[in-house]
């Protein structure tokens, strides 16, 4: 079994492919993409921020202040066209032509209607198809600055004094009172993140070494050969079931580490202290315990692999069927975040779903250590059983000489 | 010496070769299984060299198959020195050294490795896998490539890497499935060398082939099949007297057609 096992990891660390697959991605090409997408998000967002919108005000005069502050403000820059506005339509039209960025309708009666107990209406007209874009936002802003202004004056001309007007404003201030600390609050968003990460990269360093393992062995002929030496079946398929568990765990923590790595070196250089807090509170037992959680996980994904691998007759007929075997992987991963999902003696049973929530609780430090257990014998079993599906697939003649 | 006696083959039919099946073409077609192999016998003693005849798709390779062990025959028996390698596989394994087209060796392991490899999965120790090699490179005149890679030999190349490996382990039957197809002559020749000295070496050897001159140089006996079943097995000059002929060519024609019109 140890010969095959030294075999074939010999050969596989000699395949410039899988070193691709194993090693390669994970340590370059995966944080260069991360990086990239950053720099590129980062950019539009710094771009979309110092962007100096072309604006028309109509009725602006019954609005003064309003329309002063939109003039003053940096990212806002009057339209000096020859073109006139009149309706909301022009607006429209203007945007659209692209003459101006933003228009901004004021019906006439825009301070009048308070004195009337009424709701003035303001219309912003502007393309909102863009991800990133603060101009709704920023004349909110100006707007509310005015709306407050306006409510004071209103008040005070009522005679209530400055000091009752937060009270009257709003009489019931709810106070949000936290019990989870700031572990549990990033450890809820970041810990859904973690297992759609890891839980993939288990999968795929597992099944591009098993297409070489199973079906690319029958493609060259070497299958047959191995099947005239005195081993037993079951001796073949724990040597080439260990070598995939071994390419599958150290692509993981090869790309962990890296990702480490990484992430190391961009706080070195830039200070994110939601990134600290969240790195600061994992404890190496806390990491320790994914590993272990992994380790049957990738049994499973290097059993179900070898199996349809050794069923394909070709390296691209075994491609073809591990398509489906990613998705099968990513339904129970999206199970897990799903609102309200959690893990319990139930969940706790579902393959894939219940390590992802375990990973997720541990980020979180609430993991319960009963189910930690339970999910790690479910899982073993289930690599046990799928082990040994795999040694009684390798045994018949219409799988091996399909 | 190795005894075959009564093996049987069939396989299922896939549903693909049902659908598309067009009706008494093949007498070994049923409605659910091919019976590739229906009845076949032979021997071969210590230090003889028998030659398995028959057209294509005859069945030779389902047959040598099944004396590799990698398929189980339905019935019958293969007994090698009163061992039937059937029922005790493993055993089978050791005692037989198998050569077929179907058999590669790894591309990205070197000669050497490839060969050390296989001698160490048949249980052999670090010195006798070191003198097995040596001898067999020599033997074989592999010296000048056993570093390179396997996916960088010539075809020559790799049929003689492929040799050392079906032998590293002593084998006490070789069998060879057309082992000089596609070679160059200087490569046939050392092919037919080291048949010859596994010869005098007294290992028996099966191989099959389609050159009848191979046949006149090397074979003791003859086995014919056609469509699965026996239908020769004896010395070369039974096989010439029984297809009337002097031209090992002719005889073979002679005799299948004989079977064919009965």
């Amino acid at each position: 079994m140890f010969e095959v096992f030294k075999k074939e990891l010999k050969e596989l660390l000699r395949d410039k492919k899988t070193l691709l697959f194993v090693v390669a991605l994970p340590v370059v090409i995966f944080p260069l993409l991360f990086a990239v997408m950053a720099f590129i998000s980062s950019q539009a967002a710094l771009d979309a921020d110092q962007k100096v919108n072309t604006y028309v005000i109509i009725n602006g005069e019954y609005a003064q202040e309003f329309t002063d502050k939109v003039f003053y403000h940096k990212s806002f820059e009057l339209y000096k066209g020859s073109k006139t506005f009149n309706t909301i339509e022009e607006l429209k039209a203007g945007v659209i032509a692209g003459d101006i960025d933003m228009g901004i309708y004021l019906p006439s009666d825009a301070k009048q209607t308070l004195n009337d107990e009424k709701q003035s209406k303001w219309q912003v007209v502007f393309n909102d198809s863009k991800s990133i874009n603060f101009l709704f936002e920023r004349v909110k802003e100006l707007a509310k600055e005015y709306s407050d202004n306006l409510q004071k004056e209103q008040l005070i001309s009522f005679g209530i004094d400055m000091s009752a007007h937060a009270a009257l404003l709003n009489p019931v201030d709810v106070i949000k009172v936290d019990t989870a600390d700031k572990r549990e609050n990033l450890g809820e968003k970041m810990g859904g993140f973690l297992p759609y990460l890891l839980i993939p990269l288990v999968l795929m360093g597992a099944t591009y070494p098993a297409i070489d393992l199973g079906a690319g062995e029958k493609e060259r002929g070497t299958l047959e050969t191995l099947l005239l030496t005195p081993i037993t079946r079951t001796e073949l398929v724990l040597g080439k079931f260990l070598t995939l568990l071994t390419t599958s765990i150290a692509s993981t923590t090869i790309t962990v580490l890296s990702m480490g790595c990484w992430v190391a070196l961009a706080l070195a250089f830039a200070d994110l202290d939601v990134i600290k807090t969240a790195f600061s509170s994992l404890a190496v037992t806390d990491l320790l315990m994914i590993f272990v959680l992994l380790l049957p996980l990738a049994a499973i994904f290097s059993s179900l692999a070898l199996a349809i691998s050794i069923y394909a007759r070709t390296f691209k007929e075994a491609q073809n069927y591990m398509a489906p075997l990613s998705m099968g992987v990513f339904f129970p991963i999206i199970i897990s975040i799903l609102p309200n999902m959690e893990l319990t003696a139930k969940t706790a049973f579902i393959p894939v779903t219940n390590v992802a929530l375990a990973i997720k609780d541990i980020i979180k430090g609430t993991v319960d250590y009963t189910f930690v257990g339970l999910i790690f014998l479910a899982t073993a079993l289930i690599a046990g059983a799928l082990l040994a599906f795999c040694v009684k697939w390798f045994n018949r003649e219409d799988v091996l000489f399909r | 010496m190795i005894e075959i006696a009564g093996l049987k083959k069939k396989f299922k039919l896939t549903k693909d070769h049902k659908k598309n099946k067009v009706d008494d073409i093949d007498p070994r077609e049923d409605k659910d299984y091919f019976h590739s192999v229906r009845n076949v016998s032979f021997s071969c003693a210590k230090g003889e060299v028998l030659g398995l005849l028959g057209p294509n798709g005859a069945g030779k390779t389902t047959t040598l198959r099944m004396l590799s062990t990698a398929l189980k025959p339905d019935e019958g028996s293969i007994t090698i020195a009163e061992n039937d390698i059937v029922k005790k596989p493993l055993l089978g394994r050791k005692s037989i050294g198998f050569l077929s087209g179907s058999t590669g060796l790894y591309g990205r392991l070197t000669v050497k490795e490839n060969i050390e490899y296989f001698a160490k999965l048949h249980g052999m120790n670090k010195k006798d896998i070191a003198s097995r090699c040596e001898e067999l490179f020599t033997m074989l005149d592999m010296h000048k490539f056993i570093d390179k890679r396997a996916e960088n030999l010539s075809t020559g190349m790799k049929q003689k890497a492929n040799i050392a490996r079906a032998v590293v382990h002593h084998p006490d039957v070789v069998v060879l499935d057309e082992p000089t197809t596609g070679l160059d002559i200087m490569t046939t020749q050392t092919v037919i060398n080291f048949i010859k000295g596994l010869k005098e070496q007294g290992t028996p050897v099966i191989f099959s082939t389609h050159h009848l001159d191979e046949v006149a140089l090397l074979c003791d006996r003859v086995a014919v099949i056609n469509e699965g079943v026996s239908c020769f097995d004896g010395t070369v000059d039974e096989f010439k007297k029984a297809g009337n002929s002097e031209e090992l060519n002719q005889a073979f024609i002679n005799i299948l057609t004989e079977k064919q019109d009965v």
